[in-house]
């Protein structure tokens, strides 16, 4: 552990970017209430393999560590309480990961509003296409990243890993198959793969690839035609619908209208017929 | 809003030696609007960045970061969000939360 000044709130705030910029997770912890009045606000920045900071007292340090390093794993967060002798320490643990990543192949109409709400929502964006008037940083100013690629290698600079959300819309199905083919062929399986296209695309996709020998389990995850049912048409529409399916996917949700789901109105309804009944 | 925007503008305001306060969640029970781990940023100059309601229990929030803002002692406050449905009033969202807010000295290091 190193140093004995406390690390304010900004610079752990600040600490906390510097890991997750660089690919790297960081744990965060505050003690809320402590032995003395000067304790609350201190502080432990924790990386895998790195202490900063300190809580006022070598066991209550050692004893946030090891939640911390917790959180690192489980993402869990929240407070604790930790006695020694006399002294109560009560602490909040959080912990900071990288932006899962968008990666947007073909930089069309569709990609522009799917870019500018993929960094919304907190994704770190990445736009491909092999035509450099497409692939062009002034049509994605939201975008971390926009290169120009082979369609046959699509991914070839792009590390795609279990939090990785890969959307095609390609201009033509043959580039989603190529797209779809080098997928396979990595050893990571994304978390989320859309296709987008009519089911007729979508099919001459599938026949493309099942014909080719490709187990058709292996498609079994792929979101094809891509995006939840909102009868969407214009571009802005359809990259609100993948967003939405994306959403739905990081965070569990079953896509169906909460109204549909929780039944509220019908609820009250049938509580007040019975009250009636009963009077 | 993300963590990450919370941070980012916390990170700026010391930059500019600019003191905010950050409320952060840290405990919830029962139904809340936020989850533990929401942040909100509130600024001398009424600025805010980030919910950590939407507007259920922000104002006993906002009244105490300005407390925090004044004497530099971070608090823990509770905020009950169980008031009578039929009240009508902002707090029936439901649910308990507990927020830790702290003032962010000017500086990074």
């Amino acid at each position: 552990m190193t140093g004995s000044a406390n690390i304010s709130a900004a610079a752990a705030a600040a600490a906390a970017l510097e890991a997750t910029n660089r690919g790297e997770s960081v744990a965060l912890v505050t003690v809320i209430a402590g032995p003395e009045p000067g304790a609350a606000g201190k502080r432990l920045i924790v990386t895998s393999d790195s202490v900063r900071g300190g809580l006022g007292s070598s066991e209550a340090d050692a004893w946030a560590v090891d939640l911390a390093r917790e959180s690192l794993e489980s993402r869990w967060r929240g407070l604790r309480s930790l006695e020694v002798g006399d002294a109560t320490w009560e602490i909040y643990v959080e912990s900071q990961h990288p932006r899962p990543e968008l990666v947007i192949v073909g930089a069309g109409h569709i990609a522009r509003p799917l870019a500018h709400i993929g960094s919304l929502i907190g994704f770190r964006v990445t736009v491909l296409d092999d035509r450099p008037e497409f692939a062009s940083e002034r049509w994605f100013p939201d975008a971390d990243k926009v290169a120009v690629v082979d369609f046959a290698h699509p991914f070839r600079d792009v590390d795609v890993r279990p939090d990785s959300y890969i959307v095609l819309v390609t201009r033509a199905h043959e580039y989603d198959y190529d797209c779809i083919r080098e997928l396979l062929s990595m050893s990571a399986r994304p978390a989320y793969l859309g296709m987008i296209g009519s089911r007729r695309r979508v099919r001459a996709a599938f026949e493309a690839l099942v014909s080719d020998g490709i187990d058709p389990r292996l498609l079994d995850d792929v979101r094809a035609p891509i995006g939840l049912d909102i009868a969407a048409e214009t571009p802005e529409e359809i990259a609100v619908a993948i967003a939405a399916e994306i959403i739905a996917g990081r965070r569990g949700g079953s896509g169906v209208p909460l109204t549909e789901s929780e039944r509220v109105l019908r609820r009250v309804a049938r509580k007040h017929e019975s009250k009636k009944g009963a009077g | 809003m993300e963590d990450r925007e919370i941070l980012e503008a916390a990170a700026a305001a010391a930059r500019e030696a600019r003191p905010v306060a950050l409320a952060t969640v840290v405990q919830v029970k029962g139904s809340t609007p936020r989850d533990v781990g929401s942040k909100m940023l509130i600024g001398a100059d009424g600025e805010q960045v980030g919910t950590i309601g939407g507007g259920c229990g922000e104002a006993d929030v906002i009244e105490t970061a300005r407390q925090v803002l004044d004497t530099g002692v971070p608090q823990l406050i509770r905020v009950e969000l169980t008031d009578d449905v039929e009240s009508f009033s902002p707090a029936v969202c439901g649910g308990v939360m507990d927020i830790f807010i702290e003032r962010t000295e000017g500086s990074l290091q």
